[in-house]
């Protein structure tokens, strides 16, 4: 059975491909062709099966991470979009939460209404109303309104329809009947609901993720189709798979139907990928720190599970998205970091970056300013002459004139200022794991560091010593996790419905049948998308909080019957998680179920471990030494540095820090006072002096 | 000059900082009512051992997380006059509004932070209360208690834990004089929990980077805030400058001495000085709790409001904010006025009038950086719902949103938050899921557009049905006074609030009601206030006004009338 990972990146589109059969595995890059990814995608698949000899009719899966949903967003490349949604509420996408963005700031901007995903012309409002507790109609829909609405839509030129009542998602009654009108009327459109795009609570929220996917839906579409007929004319006859946000991959006919469900996937592959690595290494808390040119994004796996965000804290462009997705932390730190003196006379690192044009300095693209990768080469942890396996030369001198600068006006040294770059850019990025671990009950201690993307390995061992991290994983090929996470994605479904149940009261009668119907509606989902389903799992869980509270925690819920028993260990279970992140729990409140979900996982073919490595020893690996500096118990140190390549180091002989070790997609930092070795499965281990 | 290298002095902000987020996140999260948990009405921060403020939670409302210094300077000074020094493990909970605190449903949950022997600072935490113990249900709404002892319970300085040890009996008094209590306890215990790993935490920070080296960052810090400040008022011309704006006060009262209140602000610029002079301003209400405190509410709306025009976020990025920011802003208030009340003058329902003098701040500054402002803002309004359910109170506070003036080269934001608070409204299909209210409507007005060369932001009409009897009140302002326009543009619209009953009588109320029933049926139709315009609208494009037409902000005929079209 052959794979093929294929993730789309703002510069380069990475492949890898496994083949179960044998257990031949094969990666290529090629340049990304932003006008229409798919030609990079067709290229690069071409390239890779003629490279490892096969034919492209031979390819089983092919997994496809892309972000031409989210960049549409992020451009405000969309579509003329149109809304539907009750009278007397035309503007809860205007108003939002009415909230600005900053406490201090009277010249800000608003996103949600200076930059509307739908128009107020656009917004049409019929009578019809529904009422909790369970969705009752206190007003049946105007059918004939939702007619002459979706006319007016028509009309001005709408392409896509997002139909948005209140409380639907306790019954899509009125929705689903909106939609087949609008349909009628205009057949050629995207229309959408927001109880099948997100059918839970807060009507902001839920409206703005099923605009958003509106505003996507046709682009996401003529996308998916152009480059499965792409596929098909190359001869591919295996199944296409996209990456979702939620960690797993979903069909094209899923993707085409609720296209947010992509929004936020090119980060995902990456966290699968590099929580991948980590258990190739026998580790089962993992950290996964994934550092490119201009943010740093980090994840957290534990037992192979990666931890979701909740319902209220993700946002894509400055728009609240509901969609279940993995939880991964975005801070604005990467090679290109700007470093400057503001205002204030603070020194600063990032966030913004020099891209990579004008880039930083040591490119020689005309980058003025100092950022994190003229530190690196300063302090001669990169090598000039070696970088991106020599396709680029670094200019050292223009990293030497914008540092010094840079400490001239700090009052300091060249070196503490390259050094200095480093040490704010690191803590920046250990507050940000900080925040992900210890602030919520997990200790960094006992989690290996998985350090990847280009600038990962450069700066992994010294954020793992702030946090006291005991050790850090470099993958094989640290650029390519997110190609390499695709292969090892299960598709992924999730199923909502919102309860408001509380403990003291509770219809246990309701749970059962609910989770009954999600079953159902999940495995029907497979089934129409033309899944077989050998092996399916369904997992449970429960959006809980003490009655009152505002913000929700996610408990598991046994797959087995749902009796008084299970829910008491289910409040147990919600305590202890209230407990661990918090640090506190109210044991005699309430607890309000907000929430059920169901996940179901379709088992995939996954790839099963990297390819064997040459056998190698040290001094072949070893190229030369070199003087780098490094801070060593409080003071800035020269050190004579080994540095070797990487793709020749033996299996399994420690070596010492300061190391550097070069490969064409990545540059490894082995500080001083600690040591690393190659493990069997091809990622390079550091152990460090805690 | 430095204290500390660059270096360090940025590894140890940026510690503060994450420390102050992990407080303000926590307590968001843990904490039952709405007041806390959607409309952030929270404070977080650190200060040192003297109460100088040394990093904020970015997430808190301004009017929270602005008043810590004052509480624990406050705090400091009791102890000290009641010769109880404070102690490890003490937990101090302070709403004295002659103390230090906004006003008393503000209240603080202290937990000082010792390194061996030595205080070295605090962790503190306020939030906004449900319920205080007051007159009537709920701790908004109450515009007619007549002093501070009718405004409920009044905590100077209590150690609620002392060395570690529950202080029992506080607690149970606190229980038997609010209503609510499950709530409000509940709330406040998350705030000590916050409180007490913001001090956790906060001591991990000294221990692993010294306390020489954190006060001098802390210090470093707060001289880097207060350059900024002081270059961004050096850049300005000296000068005086004097705007005026009036509150409603209470329009339905007899007495005339109770309505139109001016607020005077005069701006007196020397240099990198700023002082400002609210002389002139009404005098205090006896009896009226509309007064505001000088400390905690009138330096907060003073210095946010500068610190949102001199060091916009927008053009600066994030500056810290911690003491440094002030020290370049002097506040003159004559005792007894509106600004500077004399205990026990009640001041429970001072949201508003702080708001509209933060208003008359920008209102000043309009003279002077005409671009960095927005024409007058509206007001916002705060009501209380409350019932009785099984003998226990259900209390529901909702903040009615005003909108913002138009901006140079950009329109005024609509229906939002205005100036010194930041809060959230709660979803509609939360509120209805949880109380005996249905909404009916919510969304933007019609024709009530400050016209200008960019226009003023426009309010929201919110329609709300009591499904049950209950008790509601308001504590609101600008249903007299429109919001200024600027340079040319037009005055905004005021708000206003009709009641009507199940059986259609109609009743315009004002902008301040004290507790009343309502009963099943009844239903309340709000009108949010309109910002004013900003230039002259004859310099408005036609195409704006085009988009404005089509969307249906405004009619026809009111283009025709307003924009001469």
């Amino acid at each position: 059975m052959k794979s093929i990972g294929v993730d789309v990146g703002g510069t380069f589109t990475d492949l890898i491909y496994f083949d179960s059969f044998n257990g031949n595995v094969g990666i290529h890059k090629v340049a990304t062709t932003p006008d229409d990814p798919s030609q990079g995608v067709i290229k690069g698949i071409k390239a890779l099966c003629e490279l490892n000899s096969f034919s492209t009719s031979d390819i089983d899966h092919i997994f496809h991470g892309t972000t031409i949903a989210t960049n549409s967003v992020l451009e405000c490349d969309g579509v003329k979009a149109g809304m539907i949604t009750n009278n007397g509420f035309r503007d809860v996408l205007h108003i939002g939460r009415h909230q600005r963005v900053e406490h201090y700031s009277i010249l800000q901007e608003l996103p949600w209404q200076d930059r509307p995903l739908i128009a107020r012309r656009d917004r049409k409002t019929v009578s019809g109303r529904l009422i909790p507790p369970k969705g009752e109609q206190l007003v049946p829909l105007n059918e004939d309104e939702v007619r002459q609405a979706a006319k007016d839509l028509l009309a001005a030129g709408v392409e896509a329809v997002a139909i948005c009542f209140l409380f639907s998602y306790l019954n899509p009654i009125h929705e689903d009947r909106a939609k087949l009108i609008v349909q009628e009327v205009m057949p050629n459109a995207f229309v959408t609901t927001s109880s099948f795009i997100s059918p839970q609570f807060r009507e902001f929220e839920r409206f703005t993720t099923t605009a958003l996917a509106s505003f996507i839906g046709p682009k996401v579409s003529a996308y998916i189709a152009g480059l499965d007929k792409a596929l098909r004319g190359l001869g591919v006859r295996g199944d296409l798979r996209i990456m979702a946000s939620n960690g797993g991959v979903a069909t094209p006919r899923m993707v085409v139907e609720n296209p947010a469900l992509t929004l936020m996937s090119g980060l995902a592959a990456g966290v699968l990928g590099g929580g991948w690595i980590g258990a190739q290494c026998g580790k089962k808390r993992i950290i996964t720190f994934d550092i490119g040119g201009t943010s740093a994004d980090i994840g957290i796996s534990v037992d192979g599970s990666f931890s979701q965000t909740d319902a209220r804290s993700t946002s894509i462009a400055g728009f609240p998205l509901l969609m279940p997705m993995l939880d991964i932390h975005t801070i604005g730190a990467g090679g290109g970091s700007i470093a400057y003196v503001d205002k204030g006379g603070a020194f600063r690192v990032g966030p913004q970056s020099a891209g990579a044009v004008p880039g930083p300095a040591a490119y020689s693209k005309g980058g003025l300013e100092p950022t994190v990768t003229d530190a690196n080469l300063v302090l001669g942890r990169l090598e000039p002459t070696d970088f991106l396996g020599g396709d680029m030369r670094l200019n050292t001198k223009a990293s030497n004139s914008v540092i010094k600068s840079l400490g001239d006006e700090l009052g300091i040294d060249k070196l503490e200022a390259a050094e200095g770059i480093l040490t704010i850019l690191n803590s920046n990025m250990a507050n940000a794991i900080r925040s992900r671990t210890v602030q919520k009950g997990l200790d960094p201690r006992k989690f290996s560091l998985v350090a990847m993307g280009g600038a990962g390995p450069l700066h992994g061992a010294e954020v793992a010593a702030m946090l006291q991290i005991p050790e850090v994983i470099v993958p094989p090929f640290p650029g390519i996790t997110s190609a390499l996470g695709l292969l090892t994605a299960d598709l992924k479904y999730d199923a909502i419905r919102t309860q408001f149940q509380v403990s003291t009261t509770l219809d246990l009668n309701r749970i059962v049948s609910d989770f009954k119907a999600m079953e159902k509606e999940l495995t029907d989902r497979f089934s129409s998308d033309g899944i077989e389903l050998s092996q399916v799992t369904f997992t449970r869980s429960g959006d809980l909080r003490y009655v009152g509270q505002g913000y929700e925690l996610k408990v598991p819920i046994s797959d087995g019957r749902v009796d008084a028993n299970e829910m008491s260990a289910v409040w147990e279970k919600f305590h202890d998680i209230h407990a661990a992140e918090y640090g506190h729990a109210f044991k005699s409140s309430p607890i309000e179920v907000v929430n059920l979900r169901v996940t179901a996982l379709g088992n995939l073919p996954k790839l099963e471990k990297m390819p064997p490595r040459k056998r190698g020893s040290l001094e072949d690996a070893l190229l030369y030494k070199r003087n780098s500096i490094f801070r060593d118990q409080g003071v800035l140190k020269t050190f004579e540095t080994r540095v070797y390549r990487r793709a020749l180091m033996p299996i399994g002989m420690n070596f010492e820090g300061p190391a550097i070790l070069l490969q064409k997609d990545s540059t490894t930092v082995v500080p001083p006072r600690s040591e690393a070795c190659v493990h069997i499965s091809g990622s390079i281990i550091i152990k460090l002096e805690i | 000059m430095s204290r500390i290298d660059p270096v360090t002095a940025a590894v140890i902000q940026g510690g503060l900082e994450s420390i102050a987020i992990e407080m303000g996140h926590k307590l968001m999260r843990m904490s039952y009512s709405s007041i806390i948990r959607e409309s952030e009405d929270f404070g977080a921060a650190l200060t040192d051992a003297d109460g100088m403020q040394m990093c904020e939670c970015k997430m808190s409302t301004p009017l929270q997380s602005g008043p810590i210094p004052g509480y624990i300077r406050n705090i400091i000074k009791v102890l000290k006059e009641r010769g109880d020094p404070v102690k490890a493990g003490d937990v101090i909970m302070h709403n004295d509004p002659y103390g230090g605190a906004s006003h008393g449903p503000d209240v603080a949950f202290c937990v000082p932070v010792f390194l061996d022997d030595q205080l070295i600072g605090w962790s503190v935490t306020t939030a906004h209360h449900l319920d205080i113990g007051a007159l009537s249900p709920g701790s908004c709404g109450i515009v007619d208690a007549v002093d501070t002892y009718a405004e409920g319970l009044q905590f100077k300085a209590i150690k609620v834990y002392d060395r570690g040890i529950k202080n029992e009996a506080v607690w149970h008094i606190l229980r038997a004089n609010i209503r609510a209590q499950d709530l409000v306890v509940g709330d406040m215990e998350a705030q000590i929990e916050a409180s007490r790993i913001g001090a956790a935490r906060f001591a991990e920070l000294v221990r692993n980077n010294g306390l020489d080296e954190t006060t001098a960052a802390f210090h470093d810090l707060m001289d880097y805030s207060e350059r900024l400040m002081r270059n961004a008022i050096k850049d300005l011309r000296d000068g005086e400058y004097t705007a005026t704006t009036y509150l409603d006060g209470f329009l339905d009262d007899p007495d005339p001495s109770l309505s139109k209140l001016p607020l005077v602000v005069t701006l007196k610029i020397r240099g990198d000085e700023l002082t400002v002079d609210l002389t002139g301003t009404s005098p205090q209400l006896k009896n009226k709790p509309i007064n505001m405190p000088l400390v905690g509410t009138v330096d907060c709306a003073v210095w946010l409001t500068i610190r949102s025009i001199l060091l916009d976020t927008t053009t600066y990025g994030a500056i810290p904010q911690n003491s440094g920011l002030t020290r370049p802003i002097k506040i003159i208030a004559p005792l007894g006025c509106l600004a500077n009340p004399i205990f026990p003058a009640p001041v429970i329902a001072r949201f508003c009038s702080g708001n509209q003098l933060a208003d008359t701040v920008m209102k000043a500054f309009a003279q002077v950086v005409p671009q960095q402002i927005s024409a007058g803002i509206g007001n916002l309004r705060v009501v209380a719902i409350s019932g009785l359910k099984d003998g226990n109170h259900w209390v529901h506070m909702e903040i009615m949103e005003g909108s913002y003036g138009g901006r140079f080269g950009m329109e005024g934001m609509d229906a939002v938050d205005t100036l010194y608070a930041n809060t959230r409204n709660n979803p509609i299909e939360d509120i209805e899921s949880h109380i005996p209210l249905r909404i009916e409507r919510y969304e933007l007005r019609t024709d009530a557009m400050a016209s200008g060369q960019w226009r003023g932001g426009i309010g929201a009409i919110r329609e709300f049905m009591f499904l049950d009897d209950a008790g509601f009140s308001l504590e609101g302002d600008g249903h007299a006074f429109k919001p200024w326009g600027f340079d040319g543009g037009s005055d905004g619209y005021v708000a206003s609030l009709t009641l009507i009953r199940s059986d259609g009588t109609e009743n315009i109320l004002p902008s301040k009601v004290p507790y009343f029933e309502v009963k099943a049926g009844d239903k309340l139709v709000s009108y949010g206030p309109c910002g004013g315009g900003y230039g002259d609208a004859r310099l408005r494009s036609y195409n704006a006004i085009e988009a404005d037409l089509q969307d249906g902000l405004i009619t026809k005929g009111f283009a025709e009338n307003i924009f001469l079209i």
